[in-house]
């Protein structure tokens, strides 16, 4: 066991504060088994040396990644269902009649991880849409180039396709390889997908219809936050539509945002004029 | 004549990777947040006990989970999370066996080629190895203590009748 | 809420109502089949059963036929908890009327996760 009591202290008072999830005293163990690939990955000899790092130089990316590490064991397929029925129910007619039928509808998912919520919106859009093969384009980025070839092969495990994939979906659009499922090709050409970081200038995207950017500004300070939010705004159609994670909001961080109340959970828009 | 002549031995169905992968989520799914089947082998205890399915399709045999005694009753604490001064009885512990060697078996047998059918999990002594090259073991260990995990096909029995078990 | 948790493993029973009666449900088990229409019989409608496949006396498969072929029951939600994992098995349970289908192994958040698909999370578990 190479984790101090210090840095599993540490540990413990980061996860909280960003998932209210509590780590019991006696869970070392499960931090050192969780955290020692991040670790590793970063050339760093074990999980103390790795709470030191990021302690003395705070980066939010690997912040992210250790609470990720320790708080989902898998990513959710209609993880907070509401931003995914919007989309189906209300986004969709709209951006359907304000768009030309040769017009390509552009959806950024842009902190994919393994890439659930791209291939959620690819599902719904290819049941809701007779031509969504040629009428969507999904950008699908994330920092890390792991997470972005794992959503190039859209390959998923027995547990990921546990996690909140409605079965009809699964029989439909997905086929057994070994222990794995992978999604259909018809799918996985709706989505391309590249390493982006979003606290960082953007490449040229877009412009973008719908964009996902969800449980990914709670890791940064009001600042970076701002310029995040400015960025993907410059990147977004002026009737465009931001999805955020439900504990998150552009009120009082950037006032360029309308909040519009989509059922059971909201969305934001450009802000005329802004 | 035995059933098995012409299907394909498990060694060319299943390899001890894809055991191993399917060993990764059971372990942590069932037996608790952070646990895990090493396949690094150790020794082998004196005494036993095993749990098993059947596998019966294009490719007939079992699925076996073997381990000592004491190990199947921690792993039955784990599988159902008793906290002392709460304790398992022998019905438990093959109770508990019996579910991981279903649910490991049932994803087995969901790699294996064609439909097949499972049988319900049993525990004691092992049933005997078919052919020599119809089985794909996977030996390792659970906290520290030895644990297998095979997959052998059936063997012939020239009186035709089920080996009592 | 009401669940009926129908598994011949009392482990599995055990793990799965755990989880159902953090969740805020009250749960009853039945051992196979026929004893989880038995408890139907009785008169105690769960709004959920999460069911086995392979079980002695009359296996999931056969009980989902047997609730959907009994228009009193029309109500009750029907998910299967089972290590069958092929595409084949989970369209026939699909066909047979079973509303949603857990692939064993799975975690206490599969299971939450497969509630909510349902809408048959309380609020309080949601937020």
């Amino acid at each position: 066991m190479t984790l101090t009591a210090t840095s599993f202290d540490w540990v413990r008072q980061l996860v909280h504060r960003e998932s209210a999830i509590v780590l019991q005293p006696g869970k070392e163990y499960l931090v050192e088994a969780r955290l020692l690939p991040i670790a590793q990955q970063r050339g760093l000899s074990g999980v103390s040396e790795l709470v030191e790092s990021v302690r003395s130089r705070p980066d939010a990316a690997t912040t992210r990644r250790i609470v990720e590490a320790l708080t989902t064991n898998e990513t959710s397929w209609f993880r907070d269902g509401d931003p995914f029925t919007s989309l189906t129910g209300t986004v969709l007619p709209q951006l359907v009649a304000a768009r030309r039928p040769d017009e390509r509808l552009q959806i950024w998912s842009a902190a994919c991880s393994s890439g659930q919520e791209a291939y959620t919106v690819a599902m719904l859009l290819s049941d809701a849409l007779p031509n969504a093969a040629t009428r969507v384009q999904i950008t699908a980025t994330d920092l890390s180039r792991q997470m972005v070839e794992r959503t190039r092969a859209g390959r998923f495990s027995q547990l990921e396709v546990n996690r909140g994939l409605p079965a009809s979906m699964l029989v439909r659009h997905f086929t057994r390889a070994g222990n794995e499922w992978e999604i259909s090709p018809a799918l996985r050409r709706m989505i391309t997908a590249s390493e982006c970081n979003l606290a960082a200038p953007l490449p040229r995207m877009g412009p973008f219809d719908v964009v996902y950017l969800r449980n990914v500004l709670i890791y940064f300070d009001l600042p970076t936050k701002q310029a995040i939010l400015g960025r993907v705004r410059q990147l977004m159609r002026p009737d465009g539509w931001l999805f955020l994670g439900a504990a998150e909001t552009t009120l009082g961080v950037d006032e360029h945002w309308e909040r519009v109340v989509l059922g059971r959970g909201s969305a934001y828009r450009p802000r005329k004029g802004a | 004549m035995t059933t098995a002549q012409h299907a394909q031995p498990i060694s060319l169905l299943l390899d001890p990777a894809t055991v191993q992968s399917i060993a990764d989520e059971v372990w942590p799914s069932l037996v608790g947040d952070g646990e895990a089947f090493v396949p690094v082998p150790v020794a082998p205890p004196a005494e036993v006990v095993s749990a098993w399915v059947d596998i019966v399709g294009p490719w007939t045999g079992s699925v076996v989970l073997t381990c000592s005694p004491a190990t199947a009753r921690a792993l039955t604490e784990n599988v159902l999370m008793t906290r002392p001064p709460a304790v398992v009885d022998d019905e438990d512990v093959a109770d508990a066996l019996g579910e991981l060697a279903n649910v490991l078996g049932g994803n087995i047998k969901s790699v294996l080629p064609g439909e097949s059918r499972l049988g319900l999990p049993r525990v004691g002594t092992a049933p005997p190895r078919g052919r020599l090259d119809d089985v794909c073991a996977l030996a390792g260990q659970w906290r520290g203590d030895f644990l297998t995990i095979t997959v052998q096909g059936t063997a012939p029995h020239p009186s035709g009748t089920e080996v009592p078990q | 809420m009401r669940a009926l948790v129908i598994d011949d493993s009392r482990a599995m029973r055990r793990i799965v109502g755990t989880i159902l009666t953090d969740f805020g449900y009250e749960v009853r088990e039945a051992g196979d089949g026929r004893q989880a229409l038995d408890v139907l019989e009785e008169g105690w409608t769960p709004d959920l059963c999460c069911i086995d496949w392979n079980m002695p006396v009359m296996d999931g498969l056969q009980f989902v036929f047997a609730v959907r072929a009994t228009p009193a029951y029309r109500q009750v939600t029907l998910m299967m908890v089972t290590t069958e994992s092929e595409t084949g098995q989970i369209v026939k349970a699909l066909a047979a009327g079973a509303h949603e289908y857990l692939i064993k192994p799975f975690t206490a958040d599969a299971l939450r996760d497969k509630l909510a698909l349902l809408g048959l999370l309380p609020e309080e578990v949601t937020a």
